[in-house]
């Protein structure tokens, strides 16, 4: 029978949340690539944070990595500045302060060189919005590596997405998971491994796949007899 | 009731709807519209209830009582915010204040939670005892006739928030405006899983042969719905693929052009044995559903449309559809991923033939589908979404909640 413990730090046990986003509409919109980037430069940290971070938590990142970057291709047709804004990390900026004013460079540069398109149609409009995080426990929990391998497998991807992806934003650049593994099971090299997967470059599913393998290739060499 | 829901919804929301039900055991929430039956609002009612009071809510729904001329009115205030001219008198407005003064002496308003549906029962407002007031908006309110919207939104703002279906519907308040999505029930007859007897009777009612490609498109005739331009686009892939159209809709009694669309249909198909347009009766759910199991490839060419869930009821049976790029058909497909956005007759047909000519696209696709549907279009998320609603408004407006 499981042993009876309390979730927390002080049992070492991880428990998995997940997050739901609640979306807010903010009533700005952009009919064009100026507005858009004076919106930008005066919108809320929780709207630079829903167009860019939680993009990724759709799950389904096709061509372009946040939401400017995908009404720009697809509406307004401007490939190039689609793909510069593309390339806009949201993971490795510091504040929203410096993200925001990487996007706004980004358009104002292109502004210049390119000059403006005219207005989208009605209803094409570019939407602020923002969101309202509710965090809870997924129903999932794991005391050892071989439990945290099994949830890896069946947790929502909303769980993934809330400690991969979110835990940056709380444990200043670093994940959840990793930290777990690091400072309660003692596996260095592993949470090296976590920490490594560039969380620009992946899909939730595309996280969890890669940690589900490297979680399974330290539990191997656990297991394994035999020095060959 | 939610256990109804295991192994169909994400464990995470029913997760929450766990949580959420334990932390209002007993507190009352109260829904008000305007009729208990037809149209999309009464619908959603109809199945939210039940599983709100499964959870151990204290659940009611009311329905404002009013005249013929009152429904006039607010038909006329519907379409003037939906951007058609209208002309308003102050003794309109007036008939309409006071139909709601009236209601309000009947009905009993007193709940934790209060959501007040579409604009007939908005200004029920101007009567509230207690608890958190929230206007649920179900209509397109973008490009409103603008002294129409003046008037809702003087009752609007007394709200403590509004809700919205999709960020563009969405006017401009000051006070907090959600959006939260529709959804569908994957146990209704419209959705539920079927056996295989039960499909084969839909084939064999309408004769459709079980060994030939189907193209489906499920929907009014309406101009909006493009069912001419699905017929083009099918002759278009028949000339390098065998395949069956079917045209499935309603008769909606309320849209006096139905009649002359369908004739217009019936004419377009020009006698081809291939083209089945089916005349279904109203409540036709467990055929539809049928239907949409049926066919290899789903339409939905919409010109204009509102949100359009017959996609996510098509997708929800594995079918990738494709969507015309309007309303709220892009907030379901993921263009190449779960589906296909189209412009234009050709591009649907082009879509059509990629699917008839590559199963594995089609499976892969399909399964993609299915998994966008069940993370985001399912009645579960809704409940998740109002109950989330409440949380914040108790709550006073955090940005982060966390529970359990």
């Amino acid at each position: 029978m499981r042993p009876k413990v309390k979730p927390g730090k002080e049992s070492g046990l991880f428990e998995f949340r997940e997050c739901r986003k609640l979306l807010k509409a903010t009533g700005k919109k952009a009919r064009n690539l100026a507005e858009l980037m004076e919106l930008i430069r005066t919108a809320s940290d929780a709207s630079i944070y829903h167009h860019t971070q939680e993009y990724f938590f759709k799950g389904h990142i096709v061509e372009y990595t946040n939401d400017f970057a995908q009404w720009v291709a697809s509406v307004l047709e401007a490939r190039v500045l689609s793909e510069n804004l593309s390339s806009i990390d949201p993971f490795r900026q510091s504040s929203a302060e410096a993200l925001r004013s990487d996007f706004a460079n980004s358009i104002s540069a292109y502004l210049e060189k390119f000059g403006a398109p005219g207005n989208v149609l009605p209803g094409e409009e570019f939407y602020f919005q923002e969101s309202v995080t509710i965090v809870f426990p997924a129903g999932f929990r794991a005391l050892n590596l071989a439990e945290f391998l099994m949830a890896m497998r069946f947790v929502d991807s909303q769980s993934i997405y809330y400690h991969f992806y979110e835990g940056r934003r709380r444990l200043e650049g670093v994940d959840d998971f990793s930290k777990w593994v690091e400072a309660t099971l003692g596996h260095r090299d592993l949470a090296l491994r976590i920490r490594a997967i560039d969380p620009f470059m992946h899909s939730i599913e595309g996280v969890r796949e890669h940690i589900v393998s490297f979680v399974e290739d330290a539990l191997r060499e656990e297991i394994e007899v035999g020095g060959i | 009731m939610i256990s109804q829901y295991r192994g169909i919804a994400p464990k995470g929301q029913l997760e929450l709807l766990k949580i959420l039900g334990e932390k209002f055991m007993g507190r009352s929430i109260l829904n008000v519209n305007s009729t208990r039956a037809g149209g999309g609002v009464a619908e959603l009612l109809h199945r939210i209830m039940p599983i709100l009071a499964s959870m151990g809510m204290d659940a009611h729904w009311e329905v404002i009582e009013a005249d013929d001329r009152f429904f006039d009115i607010t038909k006329k205030i519907h379409n003037a915010l939906q951007g058609n001219k209208e002309d308003f008198n102050d003794g309109m407005w007036d008939h309409h204040f006071e139909i709601n003064r009236q209601n309000a002496e009947k009905l009993d308003l007193a709940a934790d939670f209060v959501f007040i549906h579409d604009p007939q029962p908005a200004p029920l407002i101007k009567f509230r005892k207690r608890g958190h007031w929230i206007w649920r908006c179900h209509i397109d309110m973008s490009t409103p006739q603008q002294d129409v919207a003046g008037r809702i939104m003087d009752y609007a703002r007394l709200y403590e928030a509004a809700v919205f279906s999709v960020a563009k519907f969405a006017m401009l308040l000051p006070i907090p405006e959600f959006i939260v999505l529709p959804s569908i029930d994957p146990l209704s007859d419209k959705n539920r899983e079927l056996a295989p007897a039960e499909i084969e009777e839909t084939a064999q009612k309408f004769d459709l042969p079980p060994d030939r490609p189907m193209i489906l498109q499920v929907s009014r005739f309406d101009r909006f719905k493009d069912p001419v331009g699905v017929i083009r686009a099918y002759r278009i892939v028949k000339k390098y693929n065998d395949c069956i159209l079917v045209l499935a809709g309603s008769p909606a009694r309320d849209d006096p052009e139905g009649e002359a669309v369908l004739a217009e249909v019936q004419n377009f198909a020009d006698g081809d044995p291939d083209i089945r347009i089916l005349l279904l009766p109203p409540f036709s759910d467990k055929e539809i559903n049928a239907l949409q199991r049926l066919a290899t490839v789903v339409f939905q060419k919409s010109l204009r449309e509102g949100f359009g869930l017959t996609v996510s009821e098509a997708m929800w049976k594995g079918k990738p559809v494709i969507g015309g790029a309007v309303g709220g058909i892009p907030h379901q497909i993921v263009h190449g991923v779960n589906g296909f956005l189209v412009y234009s007759e050709e591009g649907g047909a082009f879509r059509a033939r990629q699917y008839l000519n590559n199963d594995e696209m089609l499976k892969r696709m399909g399964e993609a589908a299915r998994e966008h549907i069940r993370n985001n279009f399912l009645i579960t998320r809704q409940i998740g979404d109002y109950l989330s609603i409440c949380l914040g408004a108790e709550s006073g407006g955090k940005t982060v909640m966390e529970i359990g």
